[in-house]
């Protein structure tokens, strides 16, 4: 890792850490999640609080237009996935999105320090340690499956993995253990390697450094937002897929249609097992 | 930096550890109060605001056909009050001829009486006059004729005889 520039002076994936409980806890990433949750909550106070001081007036302020746009915009994704807003679903949804994105757009914040020789970064993105992708993908996955099997039955549900065809069940296993991976990695990479760029970026003398700074800064920007987006509208597409097929039957015509189609399959996974045999 | 393959486990960035519980905890949280403070009255807001707009418009929609029927009531009213107005118009000419045709006819009735009373009364007026010229012409003849006679025409006999005799002469001669 040696080249043109000092890459030793870069601590990938460095935490701050402390013991307890026989357990490590980066305190780097409490802290900054602490940030942005209460920044997500001041935002939640500063949108409400217009509305509730006025209810008659229904001219919206400012932050609440902003609520009512990804709330509104939610509920319609919601809506349309799973046939009604859903109490919980949406409220998920809007929380990920809001608390995503202000965790990355820390990252945005130039809080690295030197302190005593050391290099301390205040408040980086926690979006950037995999400990707050894997607990927002966990809380997303139990919930989209404690939601199919609520839909479904537990026989509904897990009947599913062995559809179209049962020899394919480990990959509809496999499927349903990636999901909360690649939601948890896909945000991880993403903010991690904004905040690799932006310490190769600080590398770079001064005088120079500022150009591609604000270029990446403003890029990660937009990078910040469209993982927050990705994220919420996976979390409500994984919820749409758990419960499909649940409501599906809403005309004859339709359920006649694929009825036949499972015949259709039925017998062509016949006509593919047929020949086994004779070889 | 050493090299990630020879990191040790509990080094590794993506292996989590105690924090993962801390993340889920504050997820949680602020997933629960946005999910009970903040969300809810967001979504009455824009459902208020949704009603509020469509109530707007339903009024809109009422007050227009109000105002149209208004319209077109007053349209009406204003044809009703034209005939009204023509129809009295009408009315008063027609009136108005028949008060000056009676009063015409009252006047010529009037007229006529009046007339017919001056004849009347002329007649009366000649008739009281003849017969008090009757009476009085005879004694002025005569006493005119006994003058120019010299001889006293007093006796009545005579002078009713002398005068009825001039009379009858002068209505023979007119």
């Amino acid at each position: 890792m040696t080249g043109l520039l000092p890459m030793a002076d870069i601590e990938i994936g460095h935490h701050v850490q402390r013991e307890f409980l026989g357990m490590t806890f980066n305190i780097d990433t409490i802290i900054s999640t602490i940030v942005a949750g209460v920044l997500v909550l001041l935002l939640g106070w500063w949108g409400t609080r217009a509305l509730t001081k006025d209810t008659s007036d229904h001219v919206p302020s400012k932050p609440q237009i902003l609520w009512e746009l990804v709330v509104g915009e939610v509920n319609k994704q919601v809506n349309d996935n799973l046939g009604r807003v859903h109490p919980y679903v949406a409220p998920l949804a809007i929380s990920l999105f809001f608390f995503i994105l202000f965790c990355n757009w820390l990252e945005l914040l130039p809080t690295e320090l030197t302190i005593n020789g050391h290099d301390v970064h205040l408040l980086p993105a926690p979006t950037a340690d995999t400990n707050l992708t894997y607990a927002l993908a966990a809380v997303t996955m139990v919930s989209v499956w404690t939601y199919g099997i609520r839909q479904k039955g537990v026989k509904g549900y897990f009947k599913h993995f062995i559809e179209p065809f049962p020899v394919l069940a480990p990959l509809n296993v496999l499927e349903e253990l990636i999901k909360p991976i690649t939601l948890a990695l896909r945000l991880f990479g993403n903010i991690f390697a904004g905040g690799i760029m932006l310490a190769l970026i600080g590398l770079i003398p001064l005088y120079a450094m500022w150009a591609p700074n604000i270029l990446w800064k403003a890029f990660d920007m937009i990078i910040g937002v469209i993982q927050a987006f990705i994220f919420a509208l996976l979390t409500v597409l994984y919820f749409a897929m758990a419960g499909a097929g649940h409501e599906e039957h809403e005309t004859h015509e339709e359920y006649e249609d694929e009825q036949r189609r499972k015949k259709a399959a039925d017998a062509a996974a016949a006509d593919e097992a047929a020949p086994v045999p004779a070889h | 930096m050493a090299s990630l393959a020879v990191t040790p486990m509990a080094d590794n960035f993506l292996v989590p550890n105690g924090t993962f519980f801390v993340e889920l905890l504050a997820f949680a949280l602020l997933l629960f109060l946005l999910a009970k403070y903040v969300i809810p009255p967001i979504n009455r807001a824009m459902t208020a605001r949704q009603d509020a707009i469509r109530e707007q418009f339903a009024e809109l929609d009422e007050a227009k056909s109000e105002a149209s029927a208004a319209e077109e009531e007053f349209k009406a009213q204003i044809t009703d009050a034209r005939h009204e107005a023509a129809r009295i118009r009408e009315e008063a000419r027609e009136q108005g001829a028949a008060i000056i045709a009676e009063m015409r006819e009252q006047a010529q009735a009037e007229a006529a009486r009046i007339v017919e009373h001056a004849h009347t009364q002329i007649e009366a007026d000649r008739k009281s006059a003849a017969a008090s010229l009757r009476g009085e012409v005879g004694t002025l003849a005569t006493t005119l004729a006994g003058r120019i006679v010299g001889e006293s025409l007093d006796d009545e006999a005579r002078q009713s005889r002398v005068v009825d005799r001039f009379l009858s002469e002068l209505e023979g001669a007119s």
